[in-house]
């Protein structure tokens, strides 16, 4: 059975990504909501997706704050398709 | 949430859930289109007006408020939007690119019907009613069907009733009339961009 994507399988991660494959982009301070994470974990967690080429991460300005907002790539869109189905075969579906 | 291995079964109820998240998502602002139907109402209403009173065709020139203003206030508007909900969903890229080829669009039946009154002296700015009552109800209606809202697609259909109606009166050269073309152009975008945008907004405030 093909084994499960470690940069997926793992609750927060997997989360932000499910988020991002339903959306075209989302900021930091909707995926901390959605996701119910504290801001430091989920800025480590966002930096190992975007180290593994999932998404992209992109620090804009608005004003004087940063605002900080995400987007999923073809890659991690790829994975994330994979990881489902191996989820599948796991579970018979 | 933490960083933490899970289960298959646990996996694919997290792909669920939050799928669902994202679906249970603000229904959308109606302040952009509130505020290009009440500048197109406001002007209309205006010129239509001043047209009666003073009969300067002049006062046409103001239709451009339309476009200076809609144009600089709808990407503060749009920047401010995505800031207050943090996402922008595929059905707001596709209105997005929707609005931005009606608004191009626009501008180049504009670049026509300036180069045809200043180049030949021809009036052709009657088809700007029609562009504005085709045109725009199709992109409305577009959206509606997008976003699932049925005001913006009932708004668009009477929009696009008055255009048809119209283009029909160009066609047969029948005389448009400011006292006949100016109230029906206002209560097209009453129907088109108030009563939705309202709609919009309350919906939007139920559920937040």
């Amino acid at each position: 059975m093909k084994e499960l994507d470690p940069i997926l399988h793992s609750q927060l991660r997997l989360a932000v990504m499910s988020i991002l494959m339903n959306v075209e982009e989302a900021d930091f301070v909707y995926l901390k909501e959605q996701t119910e994470s504290t801001a430091g974990n989920l800025s480590v967690q966002l930096d190992k997706l975007s180290s593994a080429g999932y998404i992209t991460v992109t620090k804009g300005f608005v004003g004087k704050k940063t605002r900080t907002t995400c987007q999923v790539t073809d890659q991690g869109r790829k994975a994330f398709e994979q990881y489902v189905e191996a989820l599948k075969g796991y579970l018979n579906l | 949430m933490e960083d933490k291995k899970m289960t298959e079964k646990e996996s694919l109820e997290l792909i669920t859930a939050m799928i669902q998240r994202t679906r249970e998502r603000y229904v959308g602002d109606g302040n952009i289109m509130l505020m290009w139907g009440y500048l197109s109402v406001v002007v209309a209403a205006l010129v239509w007006i001043l047209l009666v009173k003073t009969h300067n065709p002049a006062w046409n020139w103001l239709w451009f408020a339309i476009g200076v203003i809609g144009g600089i206030a709808t990407p503060i508007m749009d920047k401010k939007q995505r800031v207050k909900y943090g996402v922008k969903s595929y059905s707001d890229k596709l209105t997005s690119q929707i609005w931005t080829i009606v608004g191009i669009s626009a501008f180049v039946a504009t670049l026509f019907c300036l180069g045809f009154s200043l180049l030949k002296g021809y009036d052709a700015w009657k088809m700007m009613f029609a562009f504005a009552l085709i045109i725009v109800p199709m992109a409305e209606m577009a959206q509606g069907i997008v976003i699932k809202e049925k005001s913006l697609v009932a708004g668009g259909a009477i929009g696009l009733t008055c255009g048809i109606f119209i283009v029909c009166c160009i066609a047969a050269e029948v005389p448009l009339y400011a006292s006949l073309i100016l109230p029906l152009f206002i209560i097209a975008f009453i129907c088109m961009m108030i009563i939705p945008g309202h709609i919009i907004n309350r919906k939007a405030r139920l559920q937040r």
